[in-house]
């Protein structure tokens, strides 16, 4: 039931920018793209009449285990299928890809909580700061290389998924774990400035009183 | 604190004084690190800084605001998040599909019927599951009910938020025999915990039905009650026609979606747009208005209720009978592959975007709230309004701090 009159269009405009044929599945199309192409080719997916792809309905970071991806989700209204763009190939070191935020600056919030959880920076994002984890925080806690201290996948009930194993311990700068957000040096704890304790002693205003 | 004068005075525009203390703790003690922040943390003449949460009760959540004033009107505010984050994407990736329904429950806590549907959905679309015919329709039965539970307490609390009190006492009685009628259903009154890959906990109760039946007998009065109370009333009219305008454009680019975009006349609504679980089979109408105002939302809701009662009407009569869950191994493994989901719910657009890679455990679970992108307009809303109309205005667009702040 996939939209093949919009795969075919897509082939046609930009089958030369994508890194693989245009796929389908359910009802959803996708493309794979490269960092290099996004900014041309989300630009035509936006402004070409044919395609009019003006709702960006979610903007989703990856991590493979390899190298790290974002995944767009596209709705238009020409066409019964979603469009899904997959922007593929990003070093795990520096993983750098151009800001969508030139076409939907929503999608502002989405690319900081992609760096705050994958380090994914995007280039043009005017405020690419952590959005949930504090601002002294080095490590990107959606990354698989990222374990949870009571890693739920290694108790034995539930089997182990290679990806989440532990490294090795020779090689510690390649395991991080929580580190606390103030500690000496910490941007927080200089004299004179508010230290925010871990959650507002909060009366549970609206989840208590929305019951 | 810099040692001249300037901010104005509340009592005398013209008169510049210093800060109080607790004005310049909004402002954080590290240098700024991007350009959007320097602009927002420097201040023009006049100018001040008020930090709002985040234990405010209007804020809906824990949620804090810091806001850029000049007088009483707001310039700027910039949004802290992360009060309630729990990093529920990574929790979901370490718990097998089944737990991940329990995870996804509290994220959007007042309709929780819709955030628990999120790795069910998912999870059949990647398994090319078939949900027994009649599990759909309780489905859709509870989600209606949870939308109409959800729109009349949104009615509710903006009214509280303008300051009126009675409307909240009438949402919750309403939300309160809904809340009834589902924890005959479910056995929870908020985290219901009710949707199952493949289909339902349990199938319709004597007591659930009996409880529907009372309250589909005055449900439609209600809402006619609701409209003479709050329609015409001067003070919530003043206060809510033509504030906190947003057109179709900004709507559109700032991602929005839910009764926020279809108040600027653009009839997006997944039910219809993608249709998914039974909906195709049901008669209802997508309403829509031009004016985007917060007025124009309220009115929405309210004919959105309406629709709501118009298909749990239609789902009661056309219920089939057969089997709630399809017939599935206890141990679930989920063929590999990738699966992108959304669905309605009274925010708006729902998604969520899975991965497996044949385990039981879900690779990755991207969750979408429309809440997260409504509260970011309201940066594009807010500014020129006066602090008073803030809260309105955020409280028109109806965001959940459990969904956006995961």
């Amino acid at each position: 039931m996939t939209d093949t009159a919009l795969a075919r269009r897509l082939q046609e405009r930009l089958g030369d920018q994508l890194l693989a044929p245009v796929g389908a599945r359910h009802d959803t199309t996708e493309i794979w793209v490269g960092p290099g192409q996004l900014t041309s080719v989300m630009t035509t997916l936006h402004d070409d009449p044919d395609l009019r792809f003006e709702l960006l309905a979610d903007l989703a970071g990856v991590d493979t285990g390899g190298v790290l991806q974002v995944v767009y989700h596209l709705w238009s209204p020409l066409s019964p299928d979603w469009l899904r763009v997959i922007c593929d190939g990003l070093p795990r070191e520096d993983p750098r890809l151009p800001s969508v935020t030139f076409l939907w600056n929503g999608a502002e919030w989405a690319e900081r909580e992609a760096w705050d959880m994958f380090g994914l920076i995007f280039e043009g994002n005017r405020d690419l700061r952590r959005i949930y984890m504090p601002p002294d925080y080095e490590s990107f806690p959606l990354r698989k290389d990222f374990l949870m201290p009571d890693d739920a996948s290694r108790s034995p009930g539930l089997g182990v998924r290679p990806m989440e194993e532990a490294l090795p311990p020779a090689d510690p700068a390649r395991v991080p774990v929580l580190r606390s957000s103030a500690g000496a040096g910490s941007l927080w704890s200089g004299t004179g400035t508010q230290v925010v304790g871990p959650g507002p002693a909060t009366p549970a205003i609206s989840a208590g009183g929305d019951a | 604190m810099t040692a001249e004068p300037r901010v104005r005075s509340l009592d005398d525009p013209e008169i510049l004084v210093h800060s109080p203390a607790a004005i310049i703790d909004a402002v954080p003690p590290y240098p700024p690190r991007t350009e959007r922040e320097a602009e927002f943390y420097t201040l023009a003449d006049g100018e001040m800084f008020i930090n709002l949460g985040p234990q405010h009760p209007s804020t809906h959540g824990v949620l804090r605001v810091v806001l850029k004033l000049d007088g009483e009107r707001v310039v700027d505010l910039d949004p802290v998040l992360g009060y309630l984050h729990r990093g529920v994407e990574k929790i979901c990736e370490n718990g097998d599909w089944h737990h991940a329904i329990s995870n996804c429950d509290p994220l959007e806590y007042i309709a929780s019927m819709f955030s628990e549907a999120m790795p069910v959905l998912v999870a059949e679309k990647l398994l090319d599951l078939d949900v027994p015919r009649r599990a759909e329709y309780i489905r859709v039965l509870a989600w209606e009910l949870n939308r109409i539970s959800s729109h009349a307490l949104f009615i509710g609390w903006l009214a509280l938020d303008l300051g009126g009190l009675t409307p909240i006492l009438y949402g919750f009685i309403e939300r309160d025999e809904i809340v009834e009628m589902l924890a005959a259903l479910t056995g929870q009154k908020l985290l219901f915990n009710y949707l199952r890959i493949g289909g339902v906990n349990g199938d319709l109760n004597h007591e659930f039905l009996s409880r529907l039946g009372d309250w589909m007998g005055h449900a439609a009065k209600r809402i006619e009650d609701q409209m003479r109370l709050m329609n015409e009333n001067e003070i919530f009219v003043g206060r809510t026609r033509g504030l906190g305008v947003l057109t179709r454009e900004t709507a559109l680019r700032t991602c929005v979606t839910g009764p926020p975009l279809r108040a600027t006349g653009v009839p997006y609504d997944v039910r219809r747009a993608h249709p998914y679980s039974v909906y195709p089979e049901l008669e209802f109408d997508i309403p829509t208005r031009t004016e985007g105002d917060s007025y124009a939302r309220y009115l929405l809701h309210l004919e959105e209720i309406r629709q709501s009662i118009h298909i749990i009407d239609q789902v009661l009569h056309q219920m089939p009978d057969g089997p709630v869950m399809a017939k599935l191994p206890r141990l679930l493994r989920v063929p590999p592959g990738r699966a992108w989901v959304a669905f309605e719910s009274p925010r708006g657009q729902y998604g969520a975007y899975g991965i497996s890679d044949g385990t039981d455990q879900p690779f990755r679970l991207r969750i979408h709230d429309p809440s997260y992108f409504t509260l970011q307009a309201v940066g594009e809303l807010v500014p020129g309004h006066l602090v008073a109309d803030t809260m309105a205005i955020m409280a028109s667009l109806d965001p959940i701090m459990g969904g956006i702040d995961k």
